[in-house]
């Protein structure tokens, strides 16, 4: 039995409604209780900040991330943020690390610890290639991982929703959450996987997919009946159509809507848009782009039904990877950059193109703004998940900077100054003056997560939470983030204590330890019936298309350390 | 004037990494104190002093420091790397990466040197009295930027891939150079005057003149008459079309 007393912590944990308490937290077994023994070791927390860890609900930490660092061999020598990024040598406790953009997975368990966070969810699993995301979430230490599978130009889920067969379309999504050893559904660009396959996109939610005559509005209402019917423990996560178009910023809206009569069936939203700011664009052409996130944030402040992440850019370096084809493509032309591009057979496509995010390019500097915009024009943090889409719109070891934008305006000046007029006359964030405190930011980076993804025991302090703390050295109260942006920023840049599982894995921003996380996987339960007849489809599209045979393609439970099954109940 | 003389004690197989071997560290500092330096041999790291004779006379700024390397280190890398001034002087083969990310100064090999000469330099001056290998002036891998300025003059030849994603600066190769010489430019100036094969795929900026022979002319330049270059007519591509490049090819 190991005990832990946290003793006098500053604790700011939204899920309670506590904000900056000071008070003490228990911790046995590696869970959070009541009381503990004297015998309990104490951490003294005298003055500083104490959160949840934190929950980084989007992130390409594994998987399609592969692909960045091979074309980027680079990028394993960029040091950007000192501390948290470049080539750092193994240590007793750590292997050697490189990196930036596309570190090694050691050195994103170790950096993610170090900034506080204990628990990342994986973007996009590919099922056909889930197992090597499974392979390097093996080897991501500390955090515990769950991962969003893909399902949104899948020619299964298309022909069930062509056909009208939503049961044995849910049967299917629990099939493909169980190869993929997957948590949730992930929808990029519905359709436009399928279409980028012959050289084409959709244009909308009403744009037909080439051969399988759906829309990618049918594709999503099929699959969110489908997530709904399985009662999964996150709703359906979209990256929308038109992703970093100008003017898609209605196609955003008119997602959003298509969902206002979804009844969740779960306490939680019934839609999560990803990465908004690239989906916030007004204008008709690169010449007249300018931000839409005033319309979006509009929007979402008078709907409820959903939950959003931003997406947020970060100047400097960055490595896009989408299982949207046709963006990436565009984004490579655009740019004359290089560009990977993948077919994973009747499942989805895929690009990865690496870019720079410029103060200096009026678009770069918008995108900037829309990103802030959106986390500060939408009123209430409890829809709003903070993310960079690491590392599509830049590295989350620059979290901490970007906390800096969220809490001041001051500091948001400081860096629109350098911006061109033509920039400046295309946002607004010029005159938007709120500035997040601790709560709110808290909300954003633990709390929220615990709720759109249905994981009580996770982003929370209660009483039986998992033991994962983030504890700073700084004390809200006694600096003001509006001014003393630098001390904020080093504050989150490496934690005083960071516990896993009542475990000290960082101590005075150092690995302390490094114990294997969880992965995190659904079950959903399909009635027998149901379930072999769609096996006999899916053996089907095995013979005739597939490169693989279907014993190959399930993830075996060897690929998963320390997993754990979350089970539901479908409803037939 | 400062000069250091360093001979290996003994020819080595494992490679040495002399990374810290230039004239910014050397200034200033006795005998004693360069033998302290430490350099990565094999997987590990010992003392200048235990892999070299060193001989140190005089003491000055980095500007007057020179190196003078005394025999074959051509298992002995990355000699004055980031160097911003002073002198290296090499009377022997040398391996590679040598000069890489320079600023200023000069480096002379009397001799020859392996791949990835003067990668990513920014100024100063290589003059190699000997052939060079693959990748002169180029880019590290990924790097969308090479050599950034300097001047590299090779008086031998060069294999392939010289000056490959250059941004600035010259080089001039007095013999023939292989496959592929200024691949991806964007910005500088290559003069070769011996022959060449496929130049200056993917340039979107810079200049290359060729003296000699050229095999496989790619068919993605446009021929726009000639131009003079120091009296010598040549005839003038532009290209690469395929990436919009605005880059010139003068060939005779």
């Amino acid at each position: 039995m190991s005990e832990i007393l946290i003793k006098n912590a500053s604790v700011c944990d939204p899920a309670q409604g506590i904000n900056c308490e000071t008070m003490d937290i228990c911790i046995r077994d590696g869970k959070i209780v009541d009381s503990v023994s004297g015998n309990a070791k104490v951490i003294d927390a005298e003055g500083k900040l104490t959160m949840a860890g934190g929950f980084d609900g989007h992130t390409h930490s594994a998987g399609k991330i592969n692909v960045g660092r091979f074309m980027n061999p680079n990028d394993a020598r960029k040091n950007l943020v000192p501390g948290l990024s470049g080539q750092v040598a193994r240590t007793e406790k750590t292997r050697a690390q490189v990196g930036y953009n596309t570190p090694n997975t050691y050195a994103i368990g170790y950096r993610y610890a170090k900034l506080g966070y204990t628990t990342i969810c994986e973007a996009a699993i590919p099922l056909l290639s889930a197992r090597h995301t499974h392979e390097e979430f093996k080897e991501i230490p500390i955090l515990d991982k769950m991962g969003l599978s893909l399902f949104g130009s899948n020619w299964q889920v298309m022909e069930y929703i062509r056909d009208k067969e939503p049961e044995k379309l849910a049967a299917y999504i629990a099939w493909g959450l169980k190869a993929s050893r997957g948590y949730g559904v992930k929808i990029v660009n519905p359709g436009g996987g399928e279409a980028w396959g012959w050289g084409k996109n959709v244009s909308g939610l009403y744009d037909p997919v080439p051969n399988f005559d759906v829309t990618p509005a049918e594709i999503l209402m099929g699959l969110v009946e489908a997530n709904e019917r399985l009662q999964l423990p996150h709703s359906v996560h979209v990256h929308c159509n038109n992703l970093g178009k100008p003017g898609n910023y209605a196609t955003t809206i008119e997602t959003m809507k298509l969902f206002e009569k979804v009844k969740p069936s779960r306490d939680r939203q019934s839609l999560h848009v990803t990465h908004v700011q690239f989906n916030a664009y007004a204008g008709t052409s690169w010449r007249d782009f300018e931000t839409g996130a005033p319309m979006v944030s509009d929007y979402i402040n008078g709907a409820d039904h959903l939950t959003f992440d931003l997406g947020q850019v970060i100047f400097g370096p960055a490595v896009t990877m989408t299982a949207d084809g046709p963006v990436e493509y565009a984004n490579s032309r655009m740019l004359h950059e290089k560009w990977s591009n993948q077919d994973v057979e009747l499942e989805d496509a895929s690009g990865v193109v690496p870019l720079f995010y410029s103060p200096k390019s009026f678009v770069n500097a918008v995108q900037w703004a829309i990103g802030l915009e959106l986390a500060l024009l939408v009123k209430d943090p409890w829809k709003v998940m903070f993310t960079t889409d690491s590392p599509n719109g830049g590295s989350f070891v620059n979290y901490p900077e970007a906390f800096t934008y969220l809490m001041s305006a001051k500091r948001r000046a400081e860096v629109i100054s350098g911006f061109s007029k033509m920039a400046l006359d295309r946002m607004v964030l010029p005159g938007i003056d709120r500035e997040l405190d601790f709560y709110e930011l808290a909300v954003m980076t633990r709390s929220i997560q615990s709720k759109i993804y249905s994981r009580p025991e996770k982003g929370n302090l209660k009483v039986g939470s998992d033991a994962d703390i983030a504890i700073y050295d700084i004390l809200p109260g006694q600096i003001d983030p509006t001014t003393e942006y630098e001390k904020v920023k080093k504050a989150f840049s490496g934690t005083a204590y960071t516990l896993k599982d009542g475990v000290v894995v960082v101590k005075d921003g150092e690995i302390e330890a490094t114990p294997k996380g969880r992965i995190y996987w659904v079950n959903a339960k399909v009635p027998a019936n149901i379930d072999s007849a769609m096996q006999k489809d899916i053996d089907l599209k095995f013979k005739k298309y597939y490169t693989v045979s279907k014993s190959n393609y399930m993830v075996e439970d060897m690929y998963l350390e320390n997993p754990v099954e979350i089970g539901t109940e479908g409803v037939f | 004037m400062q000069v250091v003389k360093l001979s290996l004690k003994k020819a080595n197989k494992i490679p040495i990494e002399a990374d810290n071997v230039n004239p910014d560290n050397f200034a200033g500092k006795t005998t004693e104190e360069i033998k302290a330096i430490p350099v990565l041999y094999g997987n590990g790291q010992c003392p200048l002093g235990d892999l070299f004779n060193v001989e140190a006379e005089g003491s000055d700024s980095v500007e007057n420091t020179k190196i003078v390397f005394e025999g074959d280190v051509s298992r002995v890398k990355r000699i004055g790397q980031n160097m911003s001034a002073g002198e290296i002087e090499i009377n022997g083969n040398v391996d590679m990466h040598c000069g890489s990310g320079m600023k200023g100064g000069k480096v002379v090999i009397n001799g020859d040197a392996d791949s990835w000469l003067g990668c990513e330099m920014a100024g100063g001056e290589i003059i190699l009295n000997g052939n060079a290998s693959y990748y002169v002036g180029a880019g590290y891998r990924g790097e969308s930027c090479g050599m950034r300025g300097g001047k590299i003059t090779v008086n031998g030849n060069t294999k392939d891939y010289l000056g490959e994603h250059m941004c600035g600066g010259e080089i001039l190769v007095k013999g023939d150079v292989g496959l592929l010489p200024a691949i991806s430019n964007n910005g500088g100036k290559i003069v070769i005057e011996g022959k060449a094969t496929m130049p200056a795929s993917e340039m979107k900026n810079g200049t290359v003149i060729i003296n000699g022979e050229v095999s496989d002319l790619l068919p993605s330049y446009k021929e726009e008459g000639t131009e003079e270059v120091e009296g010598v007519t040549y005839r003038k591509f532009v290209g690469d079309v395929n990436v919009g490049g605005k880059g010139v090819l003068l060939i005779k």
